[in-house]
């Protein structure tokens, strides 16, 4: 699969589902966009402490490749024996946003964007690759990501739990979230 | 009525400042090339205050820039010749530290270094240190995503927010934590240069200080070997406190003004900090120490007098080089560190082709450099030169993947880059994000994010038959 072919089925679509490896959310839909093909590593510079991955990469995989060069990842995920990056991503943790440094994602328009980048450092434009992060799917297609790694010295700093997440909906937010589905999905195709 | 009056009528006396005199000190932020006196300053001494502020502002459809310390380096408090500047250095209330969860909830006015004096009887600091945290608040801290020397192993300002609360545009207030379920907000908010709300309230992480402290210092001949060196460094699974790097030039000004002891016939200079428990730190100092094989001089500091003399050369390297001529500009890319040395080499052709002098400092642990130029805005043409070479450095880190800023934030002064940085498709976006939070834009509007036009007359936008892509986009 190339990222052409997933532009293309955005651009087909009239509603679509985008489902990784069916770990977290079941798909329900009829018409599922399948990410888990477009796997594999694009970047991985052990002494800049970065990855970048295609979305469908495995989450067993990357920790088998970091584990080569002693590395760690900074977050946990569950059910990781099947779980993908890109599932990962857009089920979302506080530490799995803190560890992302950059996306490419395609919008509802099939509009293929990158924000952020393979720096830990990065302050041009609005932090979208960090927005995105916990956006179940609903927002973008995520095809590659980038994040920051660790040395395996640094593995009792990593969180062991998932933190659970505070539901704090209020209208404001509601209002917001909403628009920023708009801004990303106008014709709201992904569901 | 006018906005001025109708601000004046609404607060109380000596909140609303007005008059060229008295705005004088808010017309420009520390990037002070650019200058501009807004309609009044309102320095707001409560939430109630900025709420009124907000309110008048939005029905007289005046726009508000909002300000902390004024330290910010790329114009983002720039005011506007028909803005108020909301200036929120009066709001500097510690409202809680809880030392058990190692947090501290502060209003935004508050210094950055006066976090961590505040808790510092817990043994606890707040970590993210921009160079002008004696002065710059937390709140501008937020808006600009703060950086400073740790960020490696410490993280950034969006690493050390746990929760904020803002204000909208409607004055409607919301909450936003880090374990939020759903999207990213608070992360958005983080480096959003005050375009999507006010901030009024942060809830800040805080580190344990560390037991031990140890510096090094290295000077090597050639640059490619002092980069070797520090990716050698994180590959053995060291991730030091501090990692900086100066070039040959930025060490003889810093020599010259700190007396260090710098070595002045090394090309590169590192400075290698590493913290944590004491046995750690000794053991990864006897790692750091063989991985350094290859500098021409090691130094490890003895005692915190010592430490402290070694910092103060890296430190002071700015006035340094402010020394060395009239004026400079400081830049503010980031490149993967892996590159350093190529991007290094083509700056100093590029500093030859221009005629100007360039010095650099490097956080090299998180690959940000921070090239001076030197010039002469007396001399006729020089600061256009200078902006133009800028522009060419920025070019070179987005090139090889880096980004146009790593901590300074684009404000008024990286707009053009931001255009080489960016598809259309994408600065549309950000504007669409605005949009949602502020859509008749009135928050420090014309900041951060260039206009698809602006981009088009830069000749960085493809334009198709003469056509503008997304047409249905309002240009300014």
């Amino acid at each position: 699969m190339n990222i052409e072919r997933i532009q293309q089925r955005i651009l087909d679509a009239e509603k679509l589902q985008i489902i990784g490896n069916n770990s977290q959310l079941k798909s329900t839909a009829s018409n599922t966009l399948d990410m888990s093909p477009y796997a594999g590593f694009i970047g991985y510079h052990p002494d800049e402490l970065v990855m970048t991955v295609k979305a469908g990469t495995r989450i067993t995989e990357i920790k088998s490749i970091l584990e080569h060069k002693g590395q760690i990842l900074p977050f946990t995920v569950q059910h990781n024996d099947s779980a993908t990056i890109g599932g990962a991503y857009s089920i979302g943790s506080p530490e799995l946003r803190d560890a992302v440094l950059g996306v490419k994602v395609i919008d509802g328009q099939g509009q293929i964007l990158t924000f952020g980048g393979q720096v830990m450092k990065n302050v041009a434009g609005y932090d979208v690759s960090r927005l995105l992060v916990g956006s179940k799917g609903r927002l973008v297609a995520v095809c590659e990501i980038s994040f920051r790694v660790l040395p395996k010295a640094y593995a009792n700093t990593v969180k062991t739990t998932i933190t659970p997440n505070i539901d704090s909906q209020s209208q404001v937010r509601e209002r917001i979230e909403y628009g920023l589905k708009k801004v990303f999905d106008p014709k709201g195709i992904f569901i | 009525m006018l906005i001025t009056q109708e601000l004046s009528r609404s607060l109380p006396n000596n909140i609303v400042i007005q008059g060229d005199e008295m705005t004088r000190p808010f017309e420009c932020d520390a990037l002070s090339m650019y200058q501009q006196k807004p309609l009044a300053v309102v320095l707001p001494e409560t939430i109630d205050h900025i709420k009124r502020a907000i309110k008048l502002c939005k029905t007289n459809n005046t726009p508000i820039v909002t300000r902390g310390a004024g330290t910010g380096l790329s114009g983002g408090a720039l005011p506007l010749e028909n803005s108020i500047v909301l200036g929120l250095s009066k709001l500097n209330k510690i409202i809680s530290i809880d030392p058990i969860a190692q947090t501290a909830i502060v209003e935004p006015g508050v210094r950055n270094i006066a976090i961590s004096e505040a808790v510092s009887e817990y043994g606890l600091y707040y970590a993210p240190d921009p160079s002008s945290q004696i002065a710059c608040t937390i709140g501008g801290n937020v808006a600009e995503n703060s950086g400073g020397v740790h960020c490696l192993k410490y993280g950034l300002t969006v690493h050390n927010v746990v929760a904020i609360k803002m204000l909208t545009i409607d004055g409607e207030e919301l909450i936003l934590h880090r374990n939020d379920s759903g999207l990213g907000l608070l992360a958005l908010m983080n480096g959003s240069e005050g375009l999507l709300g006010v901030i009024t309230e942060i809830t800040v992480k805080l580190t344990p200080k560390p037991a031990a402290v140890k510096l090094v210092m290295a000077g090597f001949e050639h640059v490619r070997d002092c980069a070797n060196a520090i990716s050698n460094i994180i590959k053995a699974g060291i991730i030091p406190a501090g990692l900086e790097m100066m070039d040959q030039f930025a060490i003889g000004a810093a020599e010259d003004f700190a007396h260090a002891g710098y070595p002045r016939d090394a090309q590169a200079l590192l400075l290698c900090e590493l913290d944590g428990d004491e046995v750690d730190v000794q053991q990864e100092l006897d790692k750091v120490l063989l991985l350094l094989s290859g500098a021409s001089l090691i130094k490890v500091a003895n005692n915190e007098k010592e430490r402290l003399s070694l910092w103060q050369g890296r430190k002071s390297a700015f006035p340094a080089v402010g020394r060395l001529s009239p004026d400079y500009y400081c830049m503010d890319g980031t490149i993967p560190r892996r590159y350093l040395a190529d991007v290094l080499e083509k700056i100093s052709h590029l500093s030859l082709r221009y005629g100007l002098r360039v010095a650099n400092v490097f956080h090299a642990g998180d690959g940000n450099l921070h090239p001076l130029i030197l010039y002469d805005a007396n001399v006729p043409d020089e600061q256009q030169k200078t902006e133009e070479f800028g522009t060419e450095i920025l070019k070179l880190c987005v090139d090889v993947g880096g980004s146009i800023t790593g901590e300074h934030g684009v404000g008024i002064e990286k707009l053009n880059a931001m255009c080489h940085q960016f598809t259309p498709a994408e600065l549309a976006i950000f504007h669409q994000i605005k949009d949602v939070f502020d859509p008749k834009a009135l928050l420090n509007p014309g900041k951060a994010v260039p206009t698809l036009h602006r981009c088009a007359e830069l000749g960085n936008m493809h334009v198709h038959h003469g056509e503008l892509p997304h047409p249905h986009l309002e240009r300014f």
